[in-house]
């Protein structure tokens, strides 16, 4: 164990004799790291496993050095880490400022000085300072996940587990959070699920694909972007079919990916070019 | 003529050195004049009105609900308050849904007879065990997902829980006691609630609801039994019946308070 | 006190700076950070105003705290007529009154002001008159009463709750100073 913040070797969970997650090992250390991979590949399962949500059946779990099948040292990684689920509940007639406490005193803080403290200074931090007193159910949805990620962050735990934290965002929210995220990073280890290469791209010093319950990569965005070279191509037609997957670009282009097109150049690869030569079709209806 | 209250005046005035015709005449210039308000600023120390001001904001930001300020004033601490103010058994609704669950079950006892008592008895543990079944829960609280993350065991927080919709139910059966027909009284619904209620949670760990289902389908069965095989409506209430169910409850008891225990060492 | 020209004028607020109407305006739309804004102009003198009147610190802070929140839930309540700083006057001395009311031990009195002297007796002849004068020569007690009913606005019963004297006192005490400030002035 070299002593990345998370580490996870041979980690299977099954439902019933389907495996959502089967065999898979990474480690985690401080920076963003993105799991990217189409929905129903395990992504939400992995994360709640590593958030001590949920079990797994097989292969060890090392977080901070902790071993979630122990009791003591479970409760242990509780105090460290911060998750935000990809449907968070709330309590609607409470204020954002309520809520949060609420989550302040689960994560053990007692004082109420010290509490109020770091409750206001998480609201702050995502922005939500003019709103703390409003009811949740007042709240617009992309203000909902504002209040999500600041429960997350309270007590600043030294790793983050955020599931799609910009669900459903419009652009404008979505930059901040990718700013928020990334200054985050900058001192502790921030996961992060995702089915948007952009988000990747943007943020990411780290990226995990999975698909299927299986790691099929793990490495620097660009070196994922690499695995693509040689099977990108554009041409000024949509090729003929059975040649891989084609679409039409901004510019009028046509690009494609995986056997070379009649007539086509070969273009420069992305994330998402590599990304969808991994996940393969049923990657392509989530990439978007 | 224009004049503005100059430094020395205001400071003469917040010492109470100014006469007293000077200091209400002072006192209405000032009170239209926005230069010499916001002059006054400087005499009034900063920490103060830092402390003034967070006391003001911290009111505007939390809004407790009438339960929440209720427990605070029964000296409840905050953090403790605030856990439970979320329970949706402790809410207004539910306990005035419960008051006119134990009135209707008071008149029964009373215009109903034998089997009208019969109804109270049985009605009356049932009440606390549903409000303890959805006290908190997966398919209960909104944020059990978030909260089993958290380092607060959510075995604790439902103990919590139970225990103050059992106390507040409790409560309004004590009330609803006192309109009982003259020989029932308290035993009737005191020891069998505790019992009923204990059994519940301390099999409930897995699937709460199902528990709850269990305990409440085998207490109507033990009440009416009993009732059938002695003739007794108040069978339930004889000393050695309530010896009994003191015992479950006593079973009961102790594994939650062990399992409370071993939560606690982790 | 400063005589003199004053190119802001009376009203004095530097340009950009929302009016104290604007920021209750903005308080009634549920703006905290306009809240804020107007504490920070107005809690100050309020404090000095209500420290005259009662000399326990912490009640006076606590009553501006009241002050505060009060107009924060009544800002839709202002309807426009003069000062806002008068307005908020206005609840300040009530809440104070009725705290005084339920605490009837709080300390109210507050260090008399000194007896004026021979030259300040002539300044407040020049400036308030006869009347400036003759009120100086009404004994501590009678003042106050005239204070608070006159100059606060407060009606015989919050006089008394505030002094912390029976009802009847304040009318007995009031019907002296007038009548020794008619002898004054006759």
């Amino acid at each position: 164990m070299s002593g990345a913040a998370i580490e996870i070797r041979d980690v299977e969970v099954r439902y019933g004799s389907k495996r959502a997650i089967a065999g898979v090992g990474a480690q985690v250390g401080v920076g963003v790291t993105g799991l990217l991979g189409p929905n129903g590949a395990g992504k939400t399962t992995l994360l709640r496993v590593l958030a001590t949500v949920a079990g797994y059946d097989a292969g060890s779990i090392r977080i901070l050095g902790f071993d979630p099948e122990s009791g003591a040292e479970r409760t242990e990684i509780r105090r460290k880490i911060g998750y935000m689920p990809q449907e968070p509940g709330f309590y609607q007639r409470f204020t954002a400022y309520d809520f949060v406490d609420y989550i302040a005193i689960l994560k053990e803080m007692t004082d109420r000085g010290v509490r109020r403290g770091e409750v206001r200074r998480v609201l702050d931090a995502v922005g939500l300072g003019d709103v703390m007193g409003t009811r949740i159910r007042a709240l617009s949805g992309g203000m909902r996940r504002r209040v999500a990620l600041a429960q997350a962050l309270l007590g600043s735990p030294p790793v983050l587990l955020l599931d799609e934290p910009s669900a459903g965002l419009d652009p404008e929210l979505r930059l901040r959070f990718r700013d928020l995220i990334s200054s985050l990073g900058e001192d502790r280890a921030v996961l992060l699920s995702t089915h948007h290469t952009e988000d990747v791209a943007a943020l990411c010093r780290d990226v995990i694909v999975l698909h299927r319950g299986s790691i099929l990569f793990q490495g620097s965005p660009a070196s994922l972007a690499a695995t693509a070279r040689g099977r990108v191509w554009l041409s000024d037609t949509r090729p003929e079919a059975g040649a891989g997957l084609a679409w039409r670009t901004g510019d009028g282009k046509v690009r494609s990916i995986g056997a070379r097109p009649s007539g086509a150049i070969a273009a420069e690869p992305t994330i998402e070019d590599a990304y969808l030569l991994m996940v393969g079709a049923s990657g392509s209806e989530d990439a978007a | 003529m224009i004049w503005h209250a100059d430094a020395e005046m205001l400071r003469a005035y917040a010492r109470g050195e100014l006469a007293w015709a000077s200091a209400a005449s002072l006192e209405a210039h000032v009170e239209r004049c926005d230069r010499c308000t916001l002059a006054a600023g400087a005499l009034v120390d900063r920490t103060t009105l830092d402390r003034a001001w967070a006391r003001i904001d911290d009111e505007l930001i939390s809004k407790p609900g009438i339960v929440e300020r209720g427990l605070r004033r029964l000296a409840v601490p905050d953090h403790l308050a605030r856990l439970l103010s979320a329970t949706p058994s402790l809410s207004v609704s539910w306990l005035l849904a419960v008051a006119i669950a134990f009135g209707f079950a008071v008149t029964a006892a009373n215009a109903g007879g034998r089997g009208g008592l019969l109804v109270y008895i049985t009605i009356a543990p049932l009440l606390p065990l549903a409000g303890v079944a959805v006290a908190y829960g997966p398919g209960v609280d909104p944020t059990y997902e978030i909260g089993l993350s958290a380092p607060l065991r959510s075995f604790r927080l439902l103990l919590l829980r139970s225990a103050a919709v059992l106390i507040a139910t409790l409560a309004i059966a004590a009330v609803s006691s006192v309109f009982l027909p003259a020989g029932a009284g308290l035993v009737i619904w005191l020891i069998p609630s505790i019992a009923v209620t204990s059994t519940g949670l301390a099999l409930g760990s897995r699937r709460p609801l199902v528990a709850a289902g269990a305990v409440a389908v085998a207490w109507i069965l033990a009440a009416f039994v009993a009732e059938a095989r002695s003739q007794d409506v108040l069978r339930i209430a004889r000393l050695d019946a309530q010896v009994a169910l003191a015992a479950v409850a006593l079973v009961a008891v102790s594994a939650l308070w062990r399992r409370w225990r071993a939560v606690e060492g982790d | 006190m400063t005589l003199g020209d004053d190119r802001k004028g009376v009203g004095g607020r530097p340009q950009g700076e929302p009016s104290d109407a604007r920021l209750l305006h903005d308080v009634a739309a549920g703006n905290r950070s306009a809240l804020e804004t107007l504490y920070r102009r107005h809690a100050p003198w309020l404090l000095l105003r209500l420290s005259r009147r009662c000399a326990d610190e912490g009640v006076v802070e606590e009553v501006v705290q009241d002050t505060f929140l009060a107009v924060w839930r009544g800002a839709g309540r202002y309807a426009g007529r003069g000062q806002v700083g008068a307005w908020i006057w206005g609840i300040a001395i009530r809440r104070l009154v009725d705290r005084l009311r339920r605490q009837p031990r709080v300390l109210r009195a507050v260090r008399q002001a000194h007896e004026p002297s021979a030259e300040e007796r002539v300044l407040y002849g020049v400036e308030h008159g006869d009347l400036g004068s003759a009120l100086e020569r009404l004994s501590p007690e009678l003042r106050a009463v005239v204070q608070a009913t006159i100059l606060d606005g407060l009606t015989t019963r919050e006089a008394s709750a505030l002094l912390g004297i029976p009802a009847g006192t304040v009318k007995t005490r009031m019907m002296r100073a007038k009548a020794q400030l008619r002898g004054e002035l006759a």
